[in-house]
């Protein structure tokens, strides 16, 4: 009983707080970030790269191209993320199964396409940035949110990855708010054992 | 296999980073650390049997001893992280002992050789490349002219095929061996039966079963196999239970699992096996001849040997030839002393005379082993002679595991050139020239053949961890370089050989698709045949010559000596395996260092308490170690642990403790006598306090390991009825008024718990044990170790009683330490009950403890403060705290890398304690809504029930009727540990059966 | 205090002050003057101990609590203890200065200040050891209701959390009192100090004159101020108490904890204030003040508190026994007779048994006597919370858990730095307010004056 008084009282305590903190980073944010380029169909191309907000990739990889323009599934890439907690990374070979034959348009794409098929013959991985880290103690199987929300569920957390040139964090997913929150609004199980084990 | 690129393949650096892209636990609970820059790294090339996040089991083999057991390898993000029985495998069908487990500890242990390495000028051992190692060997061995001898480990495959063929090519002498090689019961069989060869043996359909010192349980045999038939017999299922009888001076593990133990005088088993064979031939009317051969030997001549009155021991015959089929076994100590072969033949007899043979005694079987310690012997003359120009020593230790008195390491000494193939720096190795690292089990492919009809599969489950080979490869590899007479061996790989091989096989085997044939073996695990009928036997004319001779030991010391294979370190095999140095030894409880066993009387007389040092001195030697006083101990006998005292062999076997051979004379003849010499016993005056997880071994009648008499249990009677039944007072004071109060309160106190959530359609976790089956082996503590990242805490911490068992096996004695009446000791796995009223939630002031929706007594890591206090109020004391950074001290490299990324791996300054494996109960929820349907009962088990290798733990929904758990709740043995407190505990344990005291 | 000020026939002598209010005046203020040596030493040694206290918490935060001597099922040991001990001492302050004032019992006067003063340092120490004590000592705000995005809320039903309450509040309260008591002495010495110090106690005496209006309004305050701290003197240690009693271990889980909580931190509160007030008086010079008089009556009321403690324990004992409670009787046997027999006999013998010697009058007024056995009533109520906790969960319901402890470098350190933590504050205190209420001492001057002081209406 004391449990459920809490959470009411921390739901009332919380109101005040829960506009700085709990919905910092809610799926309206994401929509702020997109660029200009909100539904044209070709990504813009992009000469001041500096000014990408995100951290800087190895390989200028922009998935506003990749998902955006060319509507490629984010499943055709992150091939597990609908069977598995790990949303896995593209291989190298997924890469190249296009870019063996696709080498880019313009000199700013084929410098970098030409980094993707040094890095392969080289049998170097590329060593991309990581942008979403959810802390160790908090698990996330993938393949159950994909299950609950469609597989455009991606933008709840990762925002509209298909309109940044650059990926950014679209919301602060290690604030546990921001799970709360949604698991709230969903009437889902907000037992901490389900996250944390 | 994880990843297909060409040579690097995957280094660790990239386990890690492709770890850290899984997000798995394998990391301290070290807060959000975001603001540190991870990389991810992808594979070149996804292979298409490793999705990250999600576990790919690949079958394989055990190859920690010779039983050959079948095991699941389960592997995330291409590295090995959890051994599991093979449930198609016939000898261990799914269960896997804590020896078997730990062998993962073995494919990362720290000790590992990382490169070849060969001797230099500065008689130092440093690493060279794999060309040069190879064209060392292969230089030698040309040059060596036929006097090559090989050495090779115990057990049988395609690779000792191959071993065979090289070393003959060669012109040289190879010899299988490792420690209790069985040699006596061989020699006894091939006496009594003419058959040179191992039987298997049906512990399940024995109705009676006698073991002459046989530790059927620990490391006889197939120990696995054993335990599992065992359960079946001494369980209880309604109708009989075996009843299991001991004959030996000491009660081990198995001992302790006995019903009745007769503490006979050391060596003196063969006149009890022969006088119970002499009754049981009288009362089953046995061929005249054997009639005569046994004559002699009557109880009462049994008695005056062994000091067990003839009563008894007639008794004992009486029960043994009335049920049908029995069994008996002679092996351990019982089997190590000089007279062992005339007792595996009075056993044999004994089997022939009651029927046993070809029904409980399965000949035809030829369970693989050595060519025992004979061939060492000759090769020992070998080397002194001068015979051997080029020593290959693979996968055996004989520095380590003979007597220093039998000079081993002198004759070692005048050999030109001494190669190893082992992937440790044991002591063996470390005195050779040349070092040559072969792959772990699980990184090559290998074949072994255990027994008749079972030919079961080895496969790479990852990318090797060191630079190291298959030990076939280096063969190949030296016989191309060396050519001449290894010119023929053809094969370009190992893998090739072995696939050869099996192509053979199939041919063999009239298979009509040979691809087809080896895809099936390898996703089995290998082929598995119907167990051959037994073969028929009959008495070779030599089985009269049954005898008998009383026992002498060297020296004249006051006590005699035995030295007993160590239940987790085997012959000592297991000491650079933490799991195995921190889970207890079953019988004393203690870990991580060596001890003197001592009976009670012996105690009194020497007037010695627990960790008080005695010296042992015997004619070869003298060692000290603190004492131990064990209940089950014969008053003659003072008996050490194995397994201890290595030299080298890595950070963690180096210099712990001290090893019991050192006491033993050069064996002569046939075998290894490890109970040979008499020693003196007296008091250093030091003290070294035992690393032991014991804290007081009695019940105080607070009813914690139940056990009712077995006519009580088939009437179905409860624990309590079997109380009043057996005349004891009422167990609950109370007057009924009382009751019914008390009664009315709990349910409220209860009621109060269960707001919210916990009215929802859930399932809710529980677990039943039971105790008639528990034999107290501890696979499910190594496998809780393992499943659960937790960490070996080591001696230090354990002194302090800081271990972190989340589940332990409690031994608590019964009754008196009289001689006459010795104690029985009592199992009983002791480890989080999720109590529904538990007494660790309302106290924790954050939260982090607190009851889940589905039943648990959940532990929220990151959200835990350690305030410590749900420790203090946990009636069954099994939380446990993270005194140290054990997360950051526990696994030196690369050991982290056996750490299971589904469990997040506690940080200092928290809580933890049993979770009933939530990641598995959370995995089966996401794969079972993935199919929309609800978990089906038994689609998964926590993880020590799964090892459980007598399947005394059943876990499951309790809120399912139909489940399994349910139904084995609703036994009237089941009971709850301390149900008083109106914990109402979600573990129901079943009394153990008892067979009533006779005699 | 016109009541005390009225001659009592009895004990006018010893209420008799010689001095003129001049006198007192100069001699309290002079307790503030330029440091002694033996001061300076006294302090340096409080402030040395108090650093090794520090080093080892520090230690202990880097490395975690191992270095201590915890050996489980023994999950609470020294740090509790001393945290129990310090809480317990924190008491006597406010049952002298408030009870007492309340019951209008007139020998409070000279000794009120300096265990008011002990009562809030005391309690200064108790706090550290919540944090000192937890395994994550940097998330230590957890236990803090806070609305947070996490939308987490603390465990209300945890004694652990009422403890935070407990002692947060204990611990304003006794405060304010402190300094609300001293405003009319900081007062009195602005006016004899120059220079910054002067300053400082100008702002300190928020404009205290000494008027009519002043004084009625500051005795009605103090008045309340002591009706509100008294209730807090029962409670508190109860809440404590609860911290054991609301759990199932053996030994803790009894009615019988709150007020036998109670009385064994009032025990302990005197039997430190002895310890203080004795060598104190002396250093200060104000034998004039704290007579003899007042020993006698501190004295018994430890011997009263002391024999209620007495009574307890046997009634632990008793209970246990008649309860037929296996667990109960185990435990209870164990104390005296089991591993740990040697802290069981301390604290019985320290506590049970030297508080009887308060029985004569003899010991009662003879101050080495008086000092030597505040000594031991602090050693033993010091073990009696060792015994409470430690004993109780060496052998609690299952047997093989079973085990002992031995109190490591890690324990004792802690245990020193608490001391010097307090003993550091304590004679800082001394050297910068008057440790004797001025005010009150020369209203028990036999003068007719303008009429006023503490608690008078």
């Amino acid at each position: 009983m004391m449990r459920t008084l809490a959470f009411v009282l921390g739901g009332a305590g919380a109101a005040g707080l829960a506009a700085v903190l709990a919905f910092g980073g809610s799926p309206s944010a994401a929509q702020q970030q997109a660029t200009p380029a909100a539904d044209s169909a070709t990504a813009p191309a992009i000469i001041d790269t500096g000014s990408l907000k995100g951290p800087r990739q190895p390989i200028f990889f922009r998935h506003d191209i990749h998902a955006g323009q060319f509507k490629i599934q984010c499943q055709y890439c992150h091939y597990s993320v609908a069977v598995s907690t790990e949303p896995g990374i593209p291989s190298m070979q997924t890469c190249m199964g296009c870019h063996l034959v696709v080498s880019g348009s313009d000199s700013s794409a084929k410098t970098e396409i030409k980094k993707v098929r040094d890095a392969w013959n080289a049998k170097q991985p590329v060593e991309w940035v990581r942008v979403h880290f959810l802390a160790r103690h908090a698990h996330f199987p993938h393949q159950r949110h994909i299950k609950a929300l469609g597989p455009s569920a991606c933008t709840t957390c990762h925002g509209e990855v298909a309109r940044m040139p650059q990926v950014f964090k679209a919301n602060n997913i290690n604030n546990m708010g921001f799970c709360i929150t949604c698991h709230l609004e969903r009437k889902v199980s907000r037992d901490c054992s389900v996250c944390h084990y | 296999m994880s990843d297909v690129s060409p040579e690097s393949g995957m280094d660790r650096r990239k386990f890690l980073t492709v770890l850290g892209a899984s997000g798995g636990g394998a990391l301290a609970l070290s807060g959000c650390s975001t603001s540190r820059v991870e990389k991810l790294v992808p594979y070149l090339v996804q292979s298409e049997d490793q999705i990250p996040g999600v576990a790919t089991w690949y079958a394989s083999t055990c190859t920690e001893c010779a039983a050959g057991c079948g095991v699941h390898v389960r592997t995330r993000e291409g590295r090995a992280v959890k051994l599991e029985g093979n449930p198609e495998h016939p000898v261990n069908r799914g269960k896997l002992c804590s020896r078997g487990q730990a062998s993962l500890q073995g494919l990362y242990n720290p000790g590992r050789v990382k490169a070849p390495m060969a001797r230099g000028a500065d008689g130092r051992l440093a690493e060279i490349t794999w060309d040069d190692a190879i064209a060392r060997l292969a230089g030698k061995l040309t040059a060596a002219g036929g006097k090559v001898a090989v050495l090779s480990g115990a057990g049988r495959g395609t690779f000792s095929e191959l071993l065979a063929d090289w070393t003959s090519a060669l012109g040289g002498r190879l010899d299988r061996w490792e420690p209790f090689d069985h040699e006596p019961l061989r020699a006894a069989n091939r006496q009594v039966f003419g058959l040179d060869q191992l039987p298997a043996h049906d512990f399940a359909g024995a109705k009676y079963i006698l073991s002459f010192g046989a530790d059927f349980l620990e490391t006889w045999l197939s120990p696995t196999e054993n335990q599992r038939g065992f359960a079946e017999a001494h369980g209880f299922a309604g109708g009989d239970v075996a009843k299991f009888v001991h004959v030996g001076p000491r009660r081990d593990l198995t001992g302790l699992n006995a019903d009745e133990w007769m503490a006979v005088r050391p060596g003196t088993e063969a006149a009890v096996a022969l006088a119970i064979a002499n009754v049981v031939a009288a009362a089953r009317g046995a061929p005249a001849a054997l009639a005569g051969a046994l004559g002699n030997y009557t109880p009462a001549m049994a008695a005056q040997e062994t000091g067990i009155p003839a009563e008894r021991i007639e008794r004992i015959a009486r029960e043994f030839a009335a049920a049908r089929p029995s069994l008996a076994v002679a092996g351990g100590v019982g089997a190590q002393h000089a007279g062992a072969t005339e007792l595996c033949a009075a056993v044999n007899l004994l089997n022939y005379v009651a029927g046993n043979v070809g029904r409980t005694v399965r000949f035809g079987a030829d369970l693989a082993a050595g060519d025992g310690f004979r061939g060492l012997t000759q090769l020992g003359t070998a080397m002194d002679d001068g015979q051997v120009a080029v020593l290959l020593v693979h996968e055996a230790n004989p520095v380590y595991a003979l007597p220093k008195a039998a000079g081993f390491a002198a004759r070692l000494k005048k050999v030109p050139f001494k190669v190893a193939i082992s992937p440790f720096l044991d002591e063996t190795a470390a005195l050779c020239d040349l070092l040559l690292p072969p792959h772990h089990a699980l990184e090559r492919w290998d074949d072994a053949a255990p027994r008749a009809g079972v030919r079961s599969l080895m496969q790479p489950v990852m990318e090797p961890v060191f630079d190291t080979r298959a030990a076939g490869d280096i063969l190949l590899a030296t016989a191309k370089k060396a050519g001449g007479a290894l010119a023929k061996f053809s094969a370009t790989t190992w893998e090739a050989h072995l696939r050869g091989r099996w192509q053979a096989l199939a041919a063999e085997r009239k298979e009509a698709d040979a691809d087809a044939f080896w895809r099936a073996a390898l996703q089995r695990g290998g082929v598995f045949d119907e167990p051959p009928a037994p073969v028929e036997v009959s008495l070779a004319p030599t089985a009269a010559q049954v005898s008998y001779t009383r026992p002498a030991f060297e020296g004249n010391g006051a006590y005699v000596f035995a030295a007993y294979p160590h239940a987790m370190l085997h012959d000592g095999r297991g000491a650079n395996k933490p799991w195995l140095l921190e889970v207890a030894d079953p019988v004393t409880k203690i870990t991580w260092n060596s001890w003197v066993e001592v009976g009670p009387e012996a105690a009194r007389a020497l007037n010695v308490r627990n960790g008080e040092i005695l010296r042992l001195t015997s004619p070869h030697g003298s060692l000290e170690a603190p004492a131990y006083i064990h209940p089950g101990l014969h008053p003659d006998v003072v008996a050490m642990p194995l397994g201890f005292g290595h030299t080298e062999y890595g950070a963690f076997a180096q210099g712990r403790g001290v090893n019991a051979l050192d006491l033993l004379g050069a064996p002569a003849g046939e075998f290894v006598a490890y109970l040979s010499t008499r020693v003196a016993v007296e008091k250093t005056g030091g003290y070294r306090k035992l690393a032991s997880i014991e804290g007081t071994p009695r019940q105080l009648g607070r009813g914690i390991a139940e056990a009712i008499p077995l006519a009580a249990a088939r009437q179905g009677l409860t624990v309590a009825e079997a109380y009043l039944e057996e005349g004891h007072g009422e167990h609950e004071v109370n007057t009924p008024l009382e009751v019914a109060a008390l009664k009315g309160w709990s349910e409220k106190q209860f009621q109060m718990t269960r707001k919210g959530d916990y009215r929802r359609d859930l399932p809710q976790w529980g677990m039943a044990i039971d105790l008639a089956r528990c034999t107290g082996c501890q696979a499910c503590v190594t496998a809780c170790y393992a499943e659960n990242n937790i960490p070996t805490v080591g001696e230090y911490d354990i002194l302090k009683g800081r271990e972190m068992t989340w589940i332990r096996i409690e031994r608590y004695w019964e009754g008196s330490e009289a001689p006459d009446a010795p104690p029985s000791a009592r199992f009983v796995p002791m480890l989080c009950q999720h109590c529904a009223n538990a007494p660790c939630e309302p106290v924790c002031p954050v939260y982090a403890a607190y009851h889940t929706a589905d039943g648990l007594n959940g532990q929220v890591y990151n959200r835990c403060v350690g305030t410590r206090y749900c420790a203090n109020n946990c009636p069954y004391k099994v939380r446990y705290f993270n005194w140290y950074k054990y997360n950051e001290i526990a696994w030196p490299e690369p050991l982290q890398l056996q750490l299971n990324p589904d469990v997040t791996v506690r940080a200092r300054g928290v809580m933890e304690k049993c979770t009933f494996c939530i990641q598995r109960i959370r995995g089966a929820q996401n794969t079972a809504r993935l199919e929309d349907r609800p978990i089906r009962d038994g689609e998964f088990t926590t993880a020590c029930a799964q090892a459980c290798p007598s399947d005394a733990i059943v876990f499951g929904n309790i809120a399912d009727p139909d489940s399994r758990v349910v139904a084995i709740k609703q036994n009237p043995r089941g009971y709850r540990v301390l149900e008083d407190l109106n914990t109402r505990s979600a573990i129901t344990y079943l009394a153990k059966v008892l067979h009533p005291v006779e005699g | 205090m016109a009541v005390v000020a009225r001659p009592l026939p009895d004990r006018a002598p010893e209420l008799e002050i010689t001095q003129t209010q001049a006198d007192v005046t100069r001699d309290v203020v002079g307790t503030l003057g330029r440091a002694s040596t033996g001061y300076l030493l006294l302090l340096g040694g409080a402030v040395g101990l108090f650093l090794v206290g520090l080093l080892t918490f520090l230690i202990l935060v880097k490395d975690g609590l191992g270095h201590a001597g915890y050996n489980p099922p023994i999950f609470w040991a020294v740090f509790i203890t001393t945290f129990v001990f310090w809480i317990g001492i924190g008491h006597a302050g406010t049952l002298i200065s408030a009870i007492l004032f309340l019951f209008r019992s007139p020998w409070r006067t000279a000794v009120y200040r300096s265990t008011e003063a002990m009562t809030v340092f005391a309690v200064m120490t108790a706090a550290l050891f919540p944090i000192i004590h937890i395994g994550r000592q940097w998330v230590f705000y957890w236990l803090l209701p806070y609305p947070n995005q996490r939308w987490l809320w603390p465990n209300f039903k945890s004694p652990l959390l009422w403890d935070v309450f407990a002692i947060s509040t204990y611990f304003t309260v006794s405060s304010v009192f402190l300094v609300f008591g001293l405003i009319p002495d900081v007062a009195a010495v602005r006016d004899k100090v120059t220079g910054w110090r002067r300053t400082v106690y100008t702002l300190a005496s928020v404009g205290w004159q000494g008027t009519d209006n002043q004084w009625r309004h500051y005795t009605r305050a103090y008045l309340y101020l002591a009706a509100l701290a008294t209730p807090l003197v029962l409670s508190v240690h109860s809440v404590v108490s609860w911290d054991f009693a609301v759990s199932i271990v053996p030994a803790w889980h009894g009615t019988i904890f709150a007020p036998y909580f109670v009385a064994g931190a009032i025990y302990s509160g005197l039997g430190m204030v002895l310890t203080l007030i004795i060598p104190l008086r002396r250093a200060l010079g104000i034998e004039q003040m704290i007579t003899k008089y007042h020993f006698d009556n501190l004295a018994k009321l430890t011997l009263l508190t002391g024999s209620i403690l007495f009574y307890s324990y046997s009634m632990e004992y008793f209970v246990a026994w008649y309860s037929g409670n296996t667990f109960e009787q185990t435990t209870f046997f164990r104390r005296p007779f089991g591993s740990m027999w040697w802290a069981g006999w301390t604290m019985i013998i320290c506590n049970a048994f030297v508080s009887q010697l308060l029985w004569f009058r003899k010991i009662r007024t003879n101050l080495t006597a008086l000092f030597v056995i505040s000594i031991f009533i602090n050693i033993g109520m010091w073990f009696e919370r060792f015994v409470i906790i430690v004993s109780s969960l060496s052998n609690d319901y299952i047997p093989w858990a079973w085990s002992d402890m031995n109190p490591t470098w890690a324990d004792w350190g802690i245990l020193a730095g608490s001391f010097g933590w307090f003993g550091m504050w304590f004679l800082l205190f001394a050297k910068s307010f008057p440790i004797v209420a001025i005010q009150e001492i020369k209203e028990m001057i036999p003068m007719p004056r303008k009429r006023g002081g503490g608690g008078h209406h």
